[in-house]
């Protein structure tokens, strides 16, 4: 249990405490919004510390602190602990004392029991040789999905689109270990026969957790694209714009360079927003902060547009179908304040737009 | 506290402040400790904590306060080394890190006015954007804010050029004890010779006099180029007289820093993760000068050409050969560039815990100091790692040190011994015609000890705090009074 789990944990428990550098702290979006130290990396590293030690119970109080936590690893950039860890750990305390939100249990539970985090509306199917894992997100967005495939078949790719069960990622990030633990045997038993195989992914949080948890070679298939930009002959974008780097595919995967390659191969001036790459701002999608605390989702997105905002872009890149649509949800509501729209847009669009039909 | 008093405070803290007002346990340990050595377990929990986010609330704030006699702890970056920040006396924790906005940026007049809770690095990523840089930098400054420097009187990297906060400290707007604000110091001019200068005595005031909630400041230009580089000396002393003598032939240095043989092992992470080696350094050198010039290239070039030769001709001094071992100190030090900040801190805190005693000398018993310092960290078993002299008074050397040990923080005795090693570290600083502490503060380590320093003068600073602070509610435990070292 997870006692034992922050027991194992307590030397960077006590480091944190002991260090106090708060490196963690003014850029963790969320205390951006809240602003009490309890959001932050080393407010919950005292949190842990006083678990530990009995001066704290689990509660209500602590788990919606914890269900603020966007898991985006922005404190553990900033340090040499394990500061995610520790907090999946904590969530897992809490969700083992029946404090979970009724959010999550619902999600989790929908994973379990039918292997889909959201509803997926056309069976998504394509014969081919080389393994393309939708996941979930791209599943319920058969319009998006498709698009994609057909800028991979641009360049020269032949995807293998067979059916997929949920890999499981929000069960562990949201505490749920035992139920991570039986959609992992339900993923293998779907996806296993391709183990050998590498197998391009699109959603980044997906992609970690293929290769983190279940060992697959995995490469993201905007990795695949970079790959071939020099093959194929692009039409130039007149835009200027900035790239957001999603968190699990630039801080984590360390996928940087490739996005912005591409962007710069189809003619986009490329302006960088202050929190950029490894220190990239979340979107406010990460963690299922979106489920239990919109507002907070909300207004960590409104941030990040306000970064594009800042230096002077109208135009923003990603390549995430949770940064997508979180982020565009806090551009609009953002323009109601500043009557300034930043349009957001996937990386996958403008590559659809600027590749050469087949003819 | 009394539970009923702090019920009532608490409801008229709603009133102003809706949910940036909270009693609940989880949030209120977020601002149970600070980075002071103490054992491992230690919380000192404040019973509500606020988050103000202008002036006008401050004041809302203290007037309740006020009102039912709570204590009042501002509390900022989390990262000074006194228990400044601990609500040992219970009452209310200002987080006052939401006050962070840049209110003016007067170009002509090289000013910014700003919310102290602005961190300093926000403040000089604000800067940067027109060119400008504000110089007072301790090595925390990530999360250390404006407020925090004006409250510890902190030290800065670039002290031998730009001194501390106060020579770039114009005025401040500071919330006294009954809920006034009230503006303190010289408006935008850099002296006075009108009134009393109270602006002085606010800097160190470590919250006990009031909170401040905006500042004006100093900026300067962002200077082209900077060169660092290291020399061993041959003593503590060589290169104390060395820098001396670097000043007086007419050289600007930006900043110099003098480390013992040992404390240099502190900075030399990044160099043994990239080498897998120590790095050289000649057996006769007993110290390290770190020295930095900033400004036009030609400039700087001809200035570390000049220093150079002070060193190596006057003083048999040498360059440090391995100029990666210098860059990873420097990094650690100002730049705060990722990987050497990682190796170093944390990781250098996995067992036991930084601690320091900060003492300020004469210049010329630093050498003396030192041996003082083998001798106390030894009696009271202190683990040493060494000792950093800093400059921070404009174009003179000084000697603000850290005489640092790592303290063994898993027992209330070995941490109690770490007082005790401080307490005859400070003894031996007033023997010595010096200060107890030159960057730290009182905060709850030293009040009460401090009249050993200040003799009679004493009883008019206890005056001045009844002045500012009537209802006795400014983060009381500090200044006056000790948890840890015992009144003479």
């Amino acid at each position: 249990m997870d006692t034992n789990a922050l027991e194992q944990l307590a030397e960077d428990i006590y480091t944190c405490n002991r260090s106090r550098c708060g490196f963690c702290v003014a850029d963790c979006p969320v205390y951006r919004v809240k602003g009490f130290e309890a959001y932050t990396s080393r407010g919950k590293m005292l949190i842990a510390r006083a678990l530990l030690e009995g001066l704290i119970e689990p509660s209500e109080e602590v788990q919606e602190i914890l269900d603020g936590c966007l898991l985006c690893g922005y404190c553990q950039a900033r340090c040499a602990l394990n500061n995610l860890e520790v907090i999946t750990s904590l969530r897992s305390r809490m969700n083992q004392e029946g404090l979970s939100s009724p959010e999550h249990q619902q999600k989790v539970s929908r994973i379990v029991e039918e292997g889909v985090l959201f509803d997926r509306p056309v069976p998504m199917k394509r014969e081919g040789t080389t393994p393309l894992y939708l996941g979930c997100l791209y599943q319920s967005k058969p319009v998006e999905a498709r698009t994609i495939i057909s800028v991979l078949e641009r360049c020269g790719l032949d995807p293998l689109v067979v059916e997929e069960t949920c890999c499981g990622y929000f069960a562990e990030a949201a505490g749920f270990e035992d139920d991570f633990e039986r959609i992992q045997e339900k993923f293998t038993e779907a996806y296993g026969e391709h183990a050998d195989q590498e197998i391009l992914t699109l959603c980044p949080t997906c992609t970690i957790t293929l290769r983190e948890r279940y060992g697959l070679k995995v490469k993201h298939a905007i990795v695949a694209v970079a790959e071939r930009m020099e093959e194929l002959n692009p039409g130039q974008l007149e835009l200027r714009a900035t790239y957001h780097d999603p968190c699990h595919l630039g801080r984590m995967l360390g996928i940087l360079d490739e996005p912005r390659d591409i962007l710069r191969a189809l003619g986009v001036e490329l302006v960088e927003m202050e929190h950029n790459r490894t220190f990239s701002s979340c979107c406010g999608g990460g963690g299922g902060v979106a489920d239990t605390d919109p507002d907070l989702a909300l207004e960590v997105a409104k941030n990040r547009i306000r970064d594009a905002l800042g230096v002077g872009v109208e135009n923003l890149i990603t390549v995430c179908p949770t940064c997508e649509p979180t982020l565009l949800r806090g551009a609009s509501r953002l323009a109601n304040e500043t009557d300034v729209f930043v349009d957001v847009r996937s990386l996958w669009d403008l590559l659809d737009e600027a590749l050469p039909q087949d003819e | 506290m009394d539970q009923e008093i702090l019920d009532e405070a608490l409801e008229e803290l709603q009133a102003t402040l809706g949910d940036r007002a909270t009693p609940d346990l989880s949030h209120r340990i977020g601002y149970s400790r600070d980075w002071s050595p103490r054992h491992r377990s230690h919380v000192d929990l404040p019973d509500i904590v606020v988050l103000p986010k202008t002036t006008d609330e401050v004041v809302e704030i203290v007037k309740i306060a006020y009102r039912h006699r709570i204590p009042v702890v501002p509390f900022a970056g989390g990262t000074g080394m006194a228990g400044g920040v601990a609500a040992w006396k219970g009452g209310i924790a200002i987080e006052t890190k939401s006050l962070n906005q840049v209110l003016e940026l007067d170009e002509a007049n090289m000013m910014v006015t700003v919310q102290a809770g602005i961190t300093i690095w926000d403040l000089n990523e604000e800067l940067a954007r027109h060119g400008r840089w504000f110089p007072h930098q301790p090595e925390s400054k990530r999360a250390c804010t404006i407020g925090a420097s004006i409250g510890c009187d902190n030290d800065s990297t670039f002290g031998l050029r730009y001194g501390k906060i106060l020579d770039v400290l114009s005025n401040v707007v500071m919330v006294t004890g009954e809920g006034e604000a009230v503006r303190f110091g010289r408006r935008k001019a850099a002296f006075t010779s009108t009134g009393y200068k109270l602006l002085d005595l606010i800097v160190g005031s470590e919250g006990t006099l009031g909170v401040v909630t905006e500042a004006t400041l100093r900026v300067f230009p962002m200077p082209e180029t900077r060169l660092v580089r290291g020399f061993v000396c041959r003593s503590l002393e060589d290169g104390i007289r060395a820098l001396e003598r670097m000043l007086a032939s007419g050289l600007g240095v930006e900043s110099a820093h003098l480390n013992c043989r040992r404390r240099l092992r502190f900075y030399t992470h990044a160099y043994r993760e990239k080498y897998q080696k120590e790095p050289e350094i000649p057996d006769w050198a007993e110290a390290i000068l770190f020295l930095s010039f900033a400004g036009d290239e030609e400039v700087v070039k001809f200035s570390l050409e000049k220093a150079t030769r002070i060193l190596l001709d006057e003083f048999a001094a040498e360059g440090v050969k391995e100029q990666e071992m210098v860059d990873g100190w420097w990094a650690s030090k100002h730049s705060l560039d990722f990987l050497p900040f990682r190796q170093k801190w944390p990781d250098s805190q996995r067992q036991k815990k930084f601690g320091a005693a900060d003492i300020g000398l004469p210049i010329g018993r630093v050498q003396e100091a030192y041996q003082g310092f083998l001798d106390i960290s030894s009696r009271w078993e202190q683990d040493v790692l060494g000792m950093t002299v800093y400059n921070e008074s404009p174009n003179k050397p000084t000697a603000s040190i850290s005489f640092a040990v790592f303290v063994d923080d898993s027992t209330e005795e070995s941490v109690a011994n770490f007082y005790r090693y401080v307490r005859e570290m400070s003894a031996m600083a007033v023997e010595m015609e010096g200060t107890m502490s030159s960057y730290i503060g009182d905060g709850d380590r030293l009040g009460g000890f401090n009249e050993l320093e200040h003799g009679a003068s004493y009883t008019y600073m206890k005056r001045i705090k009844e002045m500012f602070d009537p209802g006795g509610i400014f983060n009381p435990g500090k200044k006056f009074e000790s948890r840890w070292i015992p009144t003479p």
